[in-house]
């Protein structure tokens, strides 16, 4: 490149906004180097960009400060709509399986004997009375391992037959429940709340 | 199966997918602090009117969302909102009628704060100076227009390239075009 010929404006432009590549850099500053022309038509340019950025910004622009929680309540709407959607398609696909696996883990659970590993049941259970759990106008109560943390809303309730002893050994209390079982009754046909993850949430005893 | 085999299924997945779930509502809405109203602007220069703009940043950044929620890339947010909202108002008919900055004029509602400093005289020279670059931003292509408005924003060209579609050699074309009839009319 010689001095006649000057650097056209796109390359100076880009030597501005630091886009020119490798090769370009050293050629571009070289010549800047040696011509005084490209120098001033870099500095017009420079300066040229520099106010129209100032203009630029300066444009006054309505903001609405509502939006913002418009948007908040959008966001959180979608997730609601994306957690049910995704509730629904687990309980379509494992919703059988989650059934078998509440039934046995609260059969296993439930067995005669092993309320000897549960220590203090009776504090738990009047604990877990306050902490009920309310699913389409039933009351659950909470079963020992319950997680709090998990959300009732994806739930799932299957009806089945429960060792009253076994329950009464486990420390869960009936007083507040409609159909109170008689602890000679050998079991009770019981609401059983299931969580996202199949296990067993709360049970609402039914009828003898 | 003991207790410590039923508390061992797999919980901790869905808590940690509402945890993120939760995360990313957080991410969107510090996008939102950011970029809403360098995006307003966007649009604004693009000749969008201000409803139609409203709208369309809620729906961007409602796509960014969802975007997110699909485990969409993550590399160029700030770029990817851009398209979306460059898209959005490509594709809403009113939205480039003009092609126009009538939307700048901007004397109603709310606006960015502005500081306590600044004198009824220098806000009247910024007016003068925002009405002649609305006229001389009309001299522009809209090619032009957005070329250097993203420019403005503080975009790379490749990232230019990327929101509007072009090569980046044309996003350099477009923005040293823009500059020479700039130059002499501001």
């Amino acid at each position: 490149m010689t001095k006649s010929d000057h650097l056209p404006n796109d390359s100076l432009l880009r030597a501005i906004d630091d886009e020119l590549a490798g090769t370009e850099v050293v050629l571009v500053e070289s010549h800047l180097q040696r011509c005084e022309e490209c120098r001033r038509s870099y500095q017009e340019l420079s300066h040229a960009s520099a106010r129209i950025e100032s203009v630029l910004a300066a444009v006054p622009i309505e903001h609405y400060p509502e939006e913002r929680e418009r948007l908040a309540e959008e966001l959180e709407r979608c997730q609601t709509k994306t957690n049910l959607q995704g509730s629904e398609k687990v309980l379509r696909r494992f919703g059988w399986g989650m059934a078998i696996a509440a039934t046995l883990a609260i059969g296993v659970l439930l067995l005669p004997g092993r309320h000897a590993r549960i220590p203090n049941t009776t504090g738990v259970s009047e604990a877990r009375s306050s902490a009920a759990l309310q699913v389409d106008g039933e009351t659950f109560i909470p079963l020992p391992y319950s997680n709090p943390e998990l959300p009732v809303s994806a739930s799932h309730i299957v009806e089945m037959r429960i060792s009253a002893s076994s329950l009464a050994d486990a420390g869960i209390v009936f007083e507040p429940i409609s159909n109170t079982a008689s602890e000679q009754d050998s079991s009770v046909l019981a609401d059983v709340l299931l969580g996202m993850d199949g296990q067993p949430l709360g049970v609402h005893v039914l009828r003898q | 199966m003991e207790q410590a085999d039923i508390l061992a299924l797999p919980r901790p997945k869905w808590k940690a997918e509402y945890l993120e779930d939760t995360s990313l509502r957080r991410l969107v809405l510090e996008h939102y602090d950011r970029e809403h109203v360098p995006l307003l602007r966007y649009l604004a220069l693009l000749g969008v009117d201000r409803e139609t703009s409203r709208e369309l940043v809620q729906e961007s950044f409602l796509k960014l969302h969802e975007h997110l929620l699909n485990g969409g890339d993550r590399s160029n947010l700030r770029a990817w909102l851009y398209r979306v909202a460059h898209n959005l108002a490509r594709n809403t008919q009113s939205a480039f009628r003009s092609s126009k900055t009538e939307s700048l004029t901007g004397s109603e509602g709310a606006r960015e704060p502005v500081s306590e400093a600044v004198s009824a005289e220098e806000e009247l020279l910024a007016e003068e100076r925002v009405k002649c670059f609305r006229e001389a931003m009309n001299q522009l292509s809209l090619a032009q227009r957005e070329c250097l408005t993203l420019r403005a924003q503080g975009f790379k060209y490749r990232e230019i390239a990327e929101v509007l579609n072009l090569s980046v050699s044309t996003v350099g074309e477009n923005v040293a075009r823009a500059l020479e009839r700039l130059k002499d009319l501001l």
